[in-house]
């Protein structure tokens, strides 16, 4: 069987960034816990991994834009988007979920403990991501209100949904490397690699060769 | 061990509190609840119940030994 590009993109893309990520969680020597509990940080780790994924879901990766037509990669990314928006949003409620139904500290207490332990930097990192995620939603949804309010050109609005994106992302990873469940050295490479990679395409694109992708003028 | 493993501790001190043995300690340096004195878990749970962000797992196979009274 004959196997085109855009094939090789579709498997490859499934391969590194549902499959792989699902190992890496399996293979992972963390004790198994109750089906709802594993289910809530499968959930979490795939949206983090398709995240990653959105870096490569753009005009900038001419690997997917030379296969695909732009309009379908951006209906993907948008797609992919508002998939993982509420899943990031809904997890510090996720994570307390499960108390509903355990014996032993209720779950809004159990919210009200973990998001005031400012005394951990894993927290920390993690408010200030949720806030960036939050943002980078808002701003994503309301993109063309945003552009004719404030009159900017839309290229400019990339740069800054990518910029806010790699924020998002760096402290994302650091505050899950910091406190996940799963991390191990494995999982922690592949979000630094997939983050990094990601943030060298983007800057690659937009500071190096930016006039044709931001319309500045250097 | 009683206590398997402590995964993504938060450093909150609940499970310090919790412990009705003081097995749990916050380490000075990360500031993350450490096992200390883990010959004297009385594998009540209290700490695993009370962990906000469920980072306590107890080794599934320790079980208190039923005490029956005689006569």
């Amino acid at each position: 069987m004959q196997v085109n590009s855009k094939q090789s993109i579709i498997i490859s893309a499934l391969l590194i960034f549902i499959v792989l990520p699902l190992l890496l969680f399996y293979l992972a020597d963390v004790p198994s816990r109750t089906f709802l509990k594993d289910s809530i940080s499968i959930l979490t780790i795939l949206s983090f991994s398709l995240m990653l994924q959105q870096f490569f879901l753009t005009r900038l990766y001419t690997k997917t834009s030379q296969s695909f037509k732009l309009s379908q990669i951006s209906t993907i990314h948008k797609t992919l988007g508002y998939i993982i928006l509420p899943v990031f949003l809904l997890h510090p409620f996720l994570l307390v979920a499960p108390r509903f139904f355990e014996a032993g500290v209720k779950p809004l207490d159990a919210l009200i403990i973990m998001l005031t332990s400012f005394e951990s930097l894993g927290v920390v990192l993690g408010l200030i991501a949720w806030g960036l995620m939050f943002l980078l939603g808002i701003t994503a949804i309301f993109r063309y209100q945003l552009v004719k309010k404030f009159s900017i050109n839309y290229k400019a609005w990339r740069l800054f949904h990518g910029s806010l994106t790699i924020l998002f992302m760096s402290l994302a990873s650091w505050h899950a490397i910091d406190l996940g469940r799963h991390i191990n050295l494995s999982m922690a490479v592949f979000m630094i690699v997939f983050v990094l990679s990601g943030s060298v395409l983007f800057s690659w694109n937009y500071v190096f060769k930016s006039e044709k992708l931001t319309g500045a003028k250097r | 061990m009683t206590i398997q493993s402590i995964n993504g501790c938060i450093g909150c001190g609940e499970c310090v509190k919790s412990c009705p043995t003081d097995v749990l300690r916050l380490d000075a340096d990360t500031g993350k609840a450490v096992i200390k004195y883990v010959a004297d878990c009385q594998i009540c749970h209290l700490c695993r119940m009370y962990c906000p962000v469920d980072a306590i797992t107890i080794s599934p196979e320790k079980t208190i030994p039923v005490v029956v009274s005689w006569g």
